[in-house]
């Protein structure tokens, strides 16, 4: 009877077991569409924390001024609020913090009517300027949107014969300059002042020696050097200004320094040799240069540059240590179909324009990249030991952060704490500050040891004062007097 | 003449030792390679016993057998295309005296090296200057004592004696195209070889 019991309760209890599992709620599974990674100090791409998720999407069609159409660049205003360059609907979309529609900017008629524009400015004033590109011109709106005056194409004698005038990305800097990108012109950005006279070409890229190229010109007569591909500096693609008058580019078509930090007399600040941004390699497939094509920088000084090759947003610091990488090819919500713009709210939400997706993806940072952020603000500005507690646990999180190594490193170092100090340096594969270490370890070690060298010293002097021509007077009075046993036939010989 | 009667004379003199190894039954093939393969130990030591901050390469980057063709195989061309050389151009050395003796050449290498790269753990790189004024030092000596060996061996003239050392480079940078034109060759040839036997065991 009792074994019958048990016999039912088990038949009975076996379906409940199997019902409860297939009732409970699917756990939802999060997670990005990419890998977070970091190139590190020995130049290996390795696992990192993911600073940037999704959050949300802003789709054009679900705004009362319809769909975009190919839209090609974001720029967010002091206010927070989105400005969006529609170049296929000719206009600038004006969207609220809250991702509202608060104005369209671009007159159906008259003279305020844009022409495929692809890049706009917010002035703190809220006047807009945009880069109506085919139209050829600047067109100034006020903070209404109301068609201000146009700034047509420059003329001058600097600007050289069959120049067109194409612009296609601008900022303002505080003297109401202008910083023009022109597509197509490799002679830098063109300065433009209020009333739209030109002022001069700004930060343009060098031409690069090439040897082959001299020695070729060197040898080909005037005919095969007309024929010859002339050498041009590299164009820019995109700039951005940040609140002291620095003004960022972006290079296409280089491998090396393709973000610059331009200084007010045009002076690159960010790289002092040849720093490589964008990914170092890449695996299965051949290598493609990265090519970025917008870039933002917050007020802390973080770089965030658009590659549009990977299709990913590259985070740097103010020294230009990749921080984070994220995005990449794809159709999920986090990738990117073609994206063309990106820029970067007060909150550090960063805005991605997708143009041929025609939505605009917002990302918002993890607590891991606040931390990051944190810290790194902390230690751009020198405060090495605030710095060292926050680096301290992102170390905790992500052991392949090698400039947190690197910040603990600087930080042990300035409280003279150099053996520690060293260790870091050396996770972090920093061997100019371990070398800076090292020296003053040396100098505390010898310090502290001070007895034992200096009475090493004084031994070491005595033996070869006095130790030493004393140990040879020995071994030559034993090799003579050994000679003289050893060899007794030699003296007899002599003897005879 | 042991071997090591013979490093202690090729360090302080080396123009008596190359006399000296000149003599019938004098020197042994071994000695040649027992002492490529020491040096082949001093660089492998020199690289462990580097300083971190002196290091230019990760550990995963260094090779054995690369660091050990890198010795063996210059020394082998060198005295090959110097050999050739230098027969044609009346030169007495013998091929043995050459072989062996540009072995001898290395030792001051071998024996410095170590308690120079030792001084790295020491140094910060802003002392640098001092390595490398010391590794200078030893790769002179070396290049010395091989225009020495030369000069004795083959008992040339100055003159002859650089126009030899040119021929001789030069003559090394044919070996080795030739050498890598006929490994390019020999891996095509191979590979073709493959393809074909792939190629037909598919259709069978």
């Amino acid at each position: 009877m009792d074994t019958l019991i048990t016999r039912c309760r088990k038949w009975l209890l076996a379906p409940a077991i199997v019902c409860l599992f297939v009732m409970l709620p699917q756990q939802g599974y999060a997670s990005t569409p990419y890998e977070g990674y970091i190139w590190n100090t020995e130049g290996r791409d390795v696992r990192s924390i993911n600073g940037y998720v999704h959050d949300r999407a802003i789709d054009g069609a679900y705004l009362p001024s319809g769909p975009f159409n190919g839209a090609e660049d974001l720029f967010i205003g002091p206010d927070d609020t989105v400005y969006v360059t529609d170049t296929g609907n000719n206009r600038i979309v004006h969207l609220s913090a809250d991702d509202e529609l608060i104005k369209v900017i671009g007159d159906t008629e008259g003279p305020g009517k844009l022409n495929g524009p692809k890049g706009v400015f917010v002035k703190e004033d809220g006047s807009v300027y945009v880069a109506d590109t085919k139209n050829q011109r600047i067109a100034l709106f006020d903070r209404e949107g109301a068609f201000l005056k146009e700034l047509t194409a420059p003329d001058s004698p600097l600007l050289g014969p069959g120049f067109s005038y194409s612009p296609s990305k601008l900022v303002v800097d505080n003297r109401d300059y202008l910083y023009v990108v022109s597509e197509g012109n490799t002679k830098g950005l063109m300065q433009i002042d209020g009333n739209g006279d030109f002022k001069g070409f700004f930060g343009s890229n060098d031409v690069p020696f090439n040897l082959r190229d001299f020695l070729v010109r060197l040898i080909a007569t005037e005919e095969q050097k007309a024929k010859l591909p002339t050498v041009q500096a590299l164009a820019f693609s995109n700039l951005a200004q940040d609140g002291k008058g620095f003004i960022y580019t972006t290079t296409l078509g280089t491998d090396v320094n393709q973000i610059k930090r331009l200084s007010p007399v045009g002076v690159d600040t960010l790289n002092r040799g040849a720093n490589k941004y964008g990914d170092l390699i890449s695996y299965g497939g051949p290598f493609q240069v990265a090519s970025f094509e917008d870039i933002s920088i917050n007020p802390d000084g973080l770089i965030t540059a658009l590659n549009v090759t990977t299709s990913r947003v590259y985070q740097y610091d103010k020294l230009g240590n990749l921080l984070f990488v994220f995005g990449g090819n794809g159709d999920q919500d986090g990738v990117f179909t073609t994206p063309s713009s990106l820029a970067e709210n007060a909150e550090g939400t960063i805005y991605v324009l997708d143009k041929a997706r025609n939505r605009i993806d917002l990302f918002r940072t993890t607590p891991f990249a606040d931390q990051v952020h944190e810290a790194s603000r902390l230690y751009v500005n020198g405060r090495y030991d605030e710095a060292k507690a926050i680096w301290d646990e992102v170390i905790q999180l992500n052991g392949n952060y090698d400039i947190a190594y690197h910040a603990i490193g600087k930080a042990l170092y300035k409280a003279e704490q150099y053996k520690d100090a060293m260790d870091y340096y050396r996770s972090a594969n920093a061997r100019g500050d371990y070398s800076e270490a090292f020296r003053q370890y040396r100098i505390e070690f010898v310090r502290e040891h001070f007895a034992w060298f200096f009475s090493g010293a004084i031994v070491l002097f005595l033996g070869l004062r006095y130790g030493l021509p004393f140990l040879f007077r020995r071994i030559r009075r034993a090799k003579a007097i050994g000679g003289r046993e050893g060899n007794p036939l030699k003296g007899e010989v002599e003897a005879s | 003449m042991t071997l090591v009667y013979m490093i202690r004379q090729v360090l302080a003199h080396p123009l008596d030792y190359f006399q000296d190894i000149q003599q019938p039954n004098r020197l042994k093939w071994s000695y040649g390679f027992l002492l490529v393969f020491i040096a082949f130990l001093a660089r492998m030591g020199s690289l462990l016993l580097l300083g971190y901050h002196y290091e230019t390469r990760e550990a995963y980057e260094i090779s054995y057998a690369y660091e050990f063709v890198w010795i063996l195989v210059p020394w082998l061309t060198w005295s090959a295309a110097n050999w050739s050389v230098s027969t044609i151009l009346e030169g007495e050395g013998k091929f043995k005296e050459i072989l062996v003796g540009s072995a001898f050449c290395l030792v001051p290498y071998i024996v410095l090296i170590i308690p120079v790269t030792l001084l790295t753990n020491v140094l910060s790189l802003s002392e640098g200057n001092l390595y490398s004024l010391m590794t200078t030092l030893i790769f002179g000596w070396v290049a010395l004592l091989l225009l020495i060996k030369l000069k004795v061996l083959h008992d040339f003239e100055l003159g002859k004696l650089v126009f030899i050392t040119l021929l001789t480079l030069l003559a090394m940078a044919v070996i080795w195209f030739i050498g890598i034109l006929l490994y390019g060759l020999l891996s095509q040839f191979l590979s073709f070889f493959f393809d074909v036997f792939k190629e037909i065991r598919f259709r069978l």
